[in-house]
């Protein structure tokens, strides 16, 4: 009954309404995580391979960026990444708990290795390193990019634990995390290449926005322009075909759900979103600069793009976890107070929040 | 009643210790985050009506330490307690967060507040007006003050979750008994530690010369003022705790008494130290001092927290949850159908087990001690029974919330009781391979009586009872 009508609507209020504060908080959080992510594989690779054009890759405009603005965004992902972590824990209480428990002491090396990346971050920003060799360097952006694929994989391994119910007793007395190499490889394939487009989009408005400040034309608009549409349809690519790969390893039934009523929509939006990116970044790759208009094109269609595959995750998950469980979590915690005390607080603090911007924004422009 | 979660094993480490590390670690910069709000407004207030002529220097070189300490650490080991947490117990967390989602939630939007104001002024202070920087810094401090606010509703709700209990109403959870003297005592803490950090900041800035240092770090200590109200919210503080909570703290568990006395001891040396040296007498305080008052600090913070979690025993949500994670209202079904029984997951040594017996004890001791104990380790069952003959094993642990009243009743099948005991008798001897094959009946009726006559309920329930019917007898 609950899948036979498009994710989430088809369950009880309760269930409905936790589960699209869940996505949406999600997606928020995959915004700041994709920078950093797949900005910091990009620092990692650009800074091993600089090219032969000068000046090196690391110093052209869209690492220096990302240089400057990782650890903001890191912060900006923990920070957007505690709603859903809440959400989640209303939801599927028993599953997340006991995927956390298998995956034991990885689970708890997150926040060190978390601790480790933010500082070498830091590290990349200062003067000094620029002074460093090529293998010191090299080795700190790999530690940097090694660091949040290690948090990457326990995450995906703790969604795949957490489905995996028959598996737990076996999992806890071996010790084994991962019951299925493939599966593994290309979930994270498929994130990993997927927060590419998104990162490519957030640097592009920065780029973009940093021009329109800019009176000069000093800044060579079109490297980047291109270099960026490149990476971003090389990301989709692969999401696509790593996605689509990952989809034939789960069960028929699960299958069944994502290309059935639940899912077919969210398939559809995906697709659309996809190809609306693809189209907006080849624009872009001809048109070789930044178009505010073309960006806000490929804006929507990657909230579209990440919204729908947000939905087609949690549809994998509730068809494979005991969903009595979770209608009865949220309606039990719907039943629990404070909802009007957040939406007052939500809503001063979008306005705080305006508040400091505008104040920034006014105090630079006059400068 | 609860799910049951794996529960893992730390070794040696009583995985109690390793929530204490993360807890005061996370407590200590979380506070020093929100005091550090205080602190900037405090000199960008100076320095807008030209009070001290450094104070720009100050904020700008304290800001720094603040985001690369603070924003990093504090934030990331925010979400580390959450991870550790749910490590020790699930149970307590799942509960924490069920009851108040929704003020977790709010207390993010601040969070997120925090961190926009934060960084706005972290990245733009030096091209923007004082009044702009003002009104950010003041939107900063609120946040973090505010998330301070929120969270403490939500911690001393464990201790003290007062009317909650009857009526279930998030009002009556979140304004508990201790809520205020708690947020002030706290609000002042925080204050202090920004104070401290500043004597240290104050020594790295360069180009600063001693006169410059001393009105510097004399205007910083101004925040230590308000320490002198200590002595009052912490009486305030213990009068809000539960009875028997407070008798822990004042001499009745001599571990707790000693954490105590030397929170109040450090306290009192960095208050006369402030208010006496840095206030009054305008004194000057190196670097390397000023470290050392904030190691006093954290020991001062991690001996208050240690009061605070450990006198919440035998609860680790008073009358919702023990520290166990077994709920009150389980336990008598618990004694009947055991505790073991529906648990899916194997004991990972099984191999090396001599029998189903010890195995049981061994799935027994993992549900029901080793959040707080270890077999070997720290805090280990196997030494701190080891005097005991079998006879008081078994009675002690079937009266254990009488034996100590500080643990909570046993949740199991005499049977489970009995194989508690074995496991924890065949580690004394040494793990030998062979070992008691069947349960003594007689052992058995003896324990169910020990039970029946401990009851369910926890100590302080036991001892209210007795009393009420003393009163009634009379």
């Amino acid at each position: 009954m609950m899948l036979e009508t498009t994710f989430p609507f088809g369950f009880e209020a309760s269930t409905t309404f936790y589960l699209v504060l869940y996505v949406l908080t999600w997606v928020l959080h995959v915004a700041f995580m994709g920078y950093v992510l797949a900005g910091s594989f990009y620092v990692a690779w650009a800074t091993v391979f600089p090219g032969k054009s000068l000046p090196p890759r690391s110093e052209q405009p869209i690492c220096e960026l990302l240089r400057e603005w990782i650890p903001f965004m890191l912060s900006g992902a923990i920070t957007a990444g505690v709603a859903p972590l809440l959400f989640v824990q209303i939801i599927y209480r028993q599953e997340f708990y006991t995927a956390n428990l298998l995956l034991g002491w990885r689970w708890l090396m997150v926040i060190p290795v978390l601790i480790v990346a933010f500082y070498l971050l830091y590290l990349l920003k200062s003067r000094a390193v620029a002074t460093w060799s090529l293998a010191a360097r090299g080795i700190t952006v790999a530690g940097v990019a090694g660091s949040f694929l290690f948090v990457a994989f326990c995450w995906t391994t703790n969604h795949l634990l957490g489905i995996n119910r028959d598996g737990w007793a076996n999992s806890y007395e071996t010790g084994t995390v991962v019951a299925a190499a493939l599966p593994l490889v290309l979930r994270l394939l498929t994130w990993v290449a997927g927060v590419f487009p998104v990162m490519c989009l957030i640097v592009a408005w920065q780029l973009a926005g940093r021009d329109s400040m800019s009176s000069s034309s000093d800044t060579p608009v079109s490297p980047p322009a291109r270099a960026l549409a490149r990476m971003a349809i090389g990301g989709l690519l692969v999401a696509v075909i790593s996605g689509t790969a990952y989809a034939t390893q789960l069960p028929d039934s699960v299958r069944q759900h994502l290309l059935g009523a639940a899912g077919q929509a969210w398939l559809y939006a995906v697709g659309a979103g996809v190809v609306l990116q693809v189209f907006g970044w080849v624009h872009m790759l001809r048109q070789r600069e930044f178009c505010h208009r073309t960006l806000s094109v490929i804006s929507v269609a990657s909230l579209v793009t990440l919204t729908g595959t947000a939905s087609l995750r949690e549809i994998v998950r509730v068809s494979q976890v005991d969903l009595l469980s979770i209608v009865q979590n949220c309606r039990s915690a719907a039943d629990v107070g404070g909802f009007a005390l957040f939406v007052v607080c939500l809503v001063l603090n979008i306005l705080l929040v305006g508040v400091c911007l505008l104040l920034t924004r006014t105090g630079l422009r006059r400068q | 009643m609860n799910n049951i979660y794996p529960v893992n094993d730390y070794g040696p480490l009583m995985p109690g210790l390793v929530m204490a590390a993360v807890a005061i670690f996370h407590v200590f910069l979380a506070q020093f985050a929100v005091g550090g709000g205080f602190l900037l407004c405090y000199f960008q207030w100076l320095a807008m009506t030209d009070r001290n002529p450094n104070a720009r220097i100050f904020i700008h070189g304290y800001f720094k330490i603040l985001v690369l300490i603070s924003f990093v650490l504090g934030a990331l080991t925010g979400v580390g307690i959450w991870f550790t947490s749910i490590q020790i117990s699930a149970v307590t967390i799942g509960e924490m967060v069920f009851n108040f989602h929704w003020i977790w939630a709010a207390e993010w939007t601040f969070f997120c507040l925090e961190v926009v104001a934060g960084y706005c002024f972290y990245r733009y202070h030096d091209r923007l007006t004082d009044k702009a920087c003002m009104v950010l810094l003041v939107l900063y401090t609120f946040a973090a003050w505010m998330s301070l606010f929120w969270i403490n509703g939500i911690l001393s709700w464990q201790l003290t979750p007062g009317d909650w209990v009857q009526t279930g109403s998030i009002v009556d959870g979140f304004f508990n008994p201790s809520f205020w003297p708690s947020l002030f005592f706290r609000t002042v803490v925080c204050l202090t530690l920004a104070s401290l950090a500043g004597c240290v900041v104050v020594n790295i800035i360069p180009d600063l010369d001693r006169d410059a240092q001393t009105s510097l770090i004399n205007r910083s200590a101004h925040l230590m003022i308000p320490m002198l109200l200590m002595p009052l919210l912490g009486v305030w503080f213990l009068f809000a705790m539960p009875e028997d909570s407070r008798q822990w703290v004042l001499g009745g568990s001599p571990a707790m008494m000693l954490f105590f006395m030397i929170s109040v001891g450090a306290s009192v040396a960095i208050g006369g130290y402030a208010v006496v040296g840095l206030w009054m007498q305008r004194l000057y305080i190196n670097g390397a001092t000023g470290t050392l008052l904030i190691l006093l600090a954290f020991g001062a913070t991690a001996g208050g927290e240690f009061v605070r979690e450990g006198s919440r025993k035998p609860y680790s949500i008073r009358q919702v949850v023990y520290s166990n994670g077994i709920r009150p209202q389980d336990v008598a079904e618990l004694r009947k159908t055991g505790c073991v029984t529906d648990d899916p997951f194997p004991v990972t040594f099984e191999k090396t087990l001599p029998n189903d017996i010890v195995t049981t004890g061994a799935k027994v001791f993992r549900r029901q001690c080793a959040v707080c104990h270890t077999v070997e380790g720290s805090n280990a069952v196997v030494h701190l029974t080891e005097s005991w003959d079998i006879d008081q094993q078994r009675m002690n642990i079937a009266k254990l919330q009488q034996t100590k009243p500080f643990m909570p009743p046993f949740a199991g099948t005499p049977q489970e009781l009995e194989a508690l005991v074995q496991y924890v008798r065949w580690v004394q001897a040494g793990r030998p391979a062979e070992w008691l094959k069947t349960l003594d009946e007689q052992a058995l009726q003896q324990i169910t009586g020990w039970l029946d006559d401990a009851g369910t309920e926890p100590a302080q329930a036991r001892r209210k009872s007795a009393s009420a019917a003393t009163r009634e007898q009379k």
